[in-house]
């Protein structure tokens, strides 16, 4: 088993050689061996950086849309952690989808959201899955929520400044408990017990730090994450569409609905606001 | 933007760091530490660029401890200051430069001397009686010509401090919330209650 | 130097200045496809004209390529890219089949495809990218991408030039959004034309839509194609 985990467990910082470690099996061919390590190509141009940009600016002629635009939030209480998003996905002023899942289900006890570009985020999010899942091989146990997210930091970090967008929050339930980071490719981790990220998180935040209290019920909780996406959706252009909501118990995560805003919005409407207590 | 301190005094280093994370226009953390103890009797705090201060201490803390592993003593506060000024300065010259500012406090435990050196982004670095970084600073600073003396007692170090961070609560229009302090002195490194 | 007609100016020494070449491998070759899910089908459909702003250069040059009985691939965007793209995918199931003596399952090329084109992150394939088929259970899937990888399983998707135009008609008739009658399941010839529609529409208005429609249906008895005129001004 040892030699099977060395085979596939390179680290990403040597990632810019395609050749040596890609072509070294003579047998047959291999997919989990071709896709093992990441390792991406690199225009022949003296600053592939501004390469890269020039091609994603809006001003380009014709421009790589990576999609934008998100709400996500999640947040510790008593019992537990709740993670509510948005399903909007928007290339410019286009929506180019409304049924995004944008929390990545890392595996059954680690959950991670998706904010910044859809693409980096599925894809190192996924990276770290197979990471945690050689380190449960290795070691006969789960990996904390602390190592994952560090993990995920430390391998966008060092892209930093190449273009990567990120912004996400890993949670999940380990020996310590509940835990709640926020990671971004700016290369920040930091614990937490409530955050909100994306172009919609000002307005998350404004609900949710209002209506918070640690000592929420779980229906309570959960209403007031969706309760915080809504009002971002209302608020925010570049988020809409669906809210997806996950509760983070000790037992792993568990799918708590998606709620179309459409709809969510008459439902609000005709509720009485109630008294500002 | 993060605010540090550092003050020297007869036989201590009093440091301080606003304990804010932001991202953007967003403030998504109070509490967030700023700083790494690199060895028993010396401290590294840390401003700029997210991600690389982190990053940046963390690889200097492993190394001074690693030193102090193999070869059975500590590093003094002035060797750690020059290993990490001469790793700052390699970085700028690489294709991904570190972008950060650094206070380096610590107690010398052979000659029994507090110190403190003040490094900034381009890898300069001085060793002052005491110091800022950020927009703390600009009111700070002359705040503490005025007040600090070499021989300070470490009550009077705290009292000083609680000025500099007065000072900023009253005319920053950045909201400046609790400061975490920690001092060095003979018998290691310590939060201390402002 | 000499000078070669009078009153040119005598340089007598080469000037040289640094000459910076910008680099812009990418152009748009217009098109538009589309893919629909069904229960037991899944129908993958593209255009076949090739444009470079506004001159059109072919009126047949198919977009979508089957890469195995359950799996189609159709791409827009730029044309070179949709081809090195086509060839590596179809390499990679090639050299899969022989390593393991079995054909990709479109789950497996729709993951394969994502790594595909975010290997190529900091210098993208520009292309919008569909696949259409079968999954394991024989229900139709539609995985969509965008240029540098992510993915999403979903039941219908337009993408290209006209995707702007098709793409809100597909969500009010395929997946019944703002409609008050009840959702139901669409039947193949309901599909294709609701598919065929698109096209014609999406040729009055589009100019770099036109000439053919050529329309992929996948089942489990394999899959059919079907080639169809669009007007070609």
């Amino acid at each position: 088993m040892d030699s099977l985990v060395a085979k596939y467990s390179n680290s990403a910082s040597t990632s810019f050689d395609t050749e040596d470690s890609l072509n070294n099996n003579s047998g047959g061919w291999d997919a989990a061996s071709q896709f093992a390590l990441p390792s991406f190509d690199i225009p022949l141009v003296a600053n592939p950086v501004d390469f890269l940009r020039a091609h994603t600016d809006p001003s380009a002629e014709n421009r790589i849309r990576i999609q934008h635009g998100t709400t996500t939030l999640a947040f510790k209480f008593q019992g537990g952690i709740v993670v509510a998003v948005d399903s909007r996905a928007s290339g410019g002023s286009y929506i180019a989808s409304q049924t995004v899942k944008k929390v990545i289900e890392i595996n059954p006890y680690l959950l991670g959201t998706m904010a910044g570009g859809a693409a980096d985020c599925q894809y190192w999010e996924r990276e770290l899955g197979r990471r945690c899942r050689l380190y449960e091989l290795r070691n006969k146990e789960r990996i904390s929520v602390a190592a994952a997210s560090k993990i995920l930091s430390n391998m966008v970090y060092d892209y930093k400044g190449m273009g990567l967008s990120m912004g996400t929050m890993i949670t999940g339930w380990d020996k310590t408990g509940p835990q709640l980071f926020y990671v971004d490719s700016d290369g920040s981790r930091l614990r937490g017990e409530k955050f909100s990220v994306g172009s919609g998180s000002t307005f998350a935040y404004g609900v949710l730090d209002t209506g918070y209290d640690y000592n929420l019920s779980v229906p309570d909780a959960i209403e007031l994450g969706r309760r915080a996406i809504y009002h971002a959706t209302h608020r925010d252009a570049y988020s809409g569409g669906s809210i997806n909501i996950f509760h983070v118990k000790e037992s792993g995560w568990s799918f708590e609905g998606n709620y179309d805003v459409g709809a969510l919005h008459w439902e609000y409407q005709a509720l009485p606001k109630g008294p500002i207590a | 933007m993060d605010t540090l301190f550092g003050i020297t005094g007869k036989d201590f280093v009093i440091t301080a760091y606003d304990s804010k994370a932001v991202a953007s226009i967003t403030l998504m953390k109070i509490g967030e530490d700023k700083s790494r103890e690199l060895n028993s009797h010396s401290i590294m705090l840390f401003s700029g660029e997210p991600g690389d201060g982190v990053h940046f201490s963390e690889y200097i803390e492993r190394n001074v401890k690693l030193y102090g592993i193999r070869n059975g003593i500590e590093l003094s506060p002035k060797a750690v200051a020059s290993f990490a000024r001469r790793e700052l300065a390699d970085s700028l010259r690489s294709r991904k430069p570190y972008s950060v500012n650094l206070l380096i406090g610590g107690y010398d435990v052979k000659t029994n001397k507090p110190s403190l050196y003040w490094l900034d982004h381009l890898a300069s670095s001085a060793e002052v009686p005491f110091a800022a970084h950020g927009y703390g600073a600009y009111y700070c600073l002359s705040l503490l010509d005025r007040y600090h003396r070499e021989d300070i007692t470490e009550e009077e170090g705290v009292k000083l401090l609680q000025k500099c961070i007065q000072e900023l609560r009253s005319r920053m229009i950045l909201n400046m919330p609790d400061f975490v302090a920690k001092v060095v002195n003979k018998d290691g490194i310590r939060i201390v209650q402002l | 130097m000499f000078s070669t007609y009078p009153g040119q100016a005598v340089i007598d020494h080469p000037v040289s200045a640094p000459i910076e070449h910008r680099f812009d491998p990418y152009v748009d070759n217009g098109g538009t496809l589309l893919s629909i899910a069904g229960n037991d089908f899944c129908v993958v459909a593209a255009d076949t004209r090739q444009s470079e702003g506004y001159s059109i250069n072919s009126r047949y040059v198919p977009k979508s390529v089957k890469l195995s009985d359950k799996t189609v691939i159709s791409m827009g965007g730029c044309y070179a890219d949709c081809l090195t793209l086509t060839k590596r995918i179809q390499q990679s199931m090639e050299w899969y089949h022989h390593a393991h003596g079995k054909v990709m399952s479109t789950a497996a090329v729709a993951q394969m495809l994502s790594i595909m084109l975010y290997q190529k992150r900091f210098f993208p394939f520009y292309s919008w990218c569909i696949l259409g088929g079968l999954d394991e259970e024989g229900k139709g899937a539609v995985y969509t991408y965008d240029p540098v990888g992510s993915y999403e399983r979903e039941t219908c998707r337009c993408a290209g030039s006209a995707s702007s135009l098709i793409q809100p008609f597909l969500d009010n008739q395929i997946n019944f959004k703002n409609q008050e009658s009840r959702q139901r399941t669409l039947t193949k010839d309901e599909v294709l034309r609701i598919t065929k529609d698109s096209f014609t529409s999406a040729t009055e208005r589009d100019i770099y839509t036109g000439d053919y429609l050529e329309i992929f249906v996948i089942t489990n008895t394999g899959v059919e194609v079907q080639k169809i005129d669009l007007k070609k001004d």
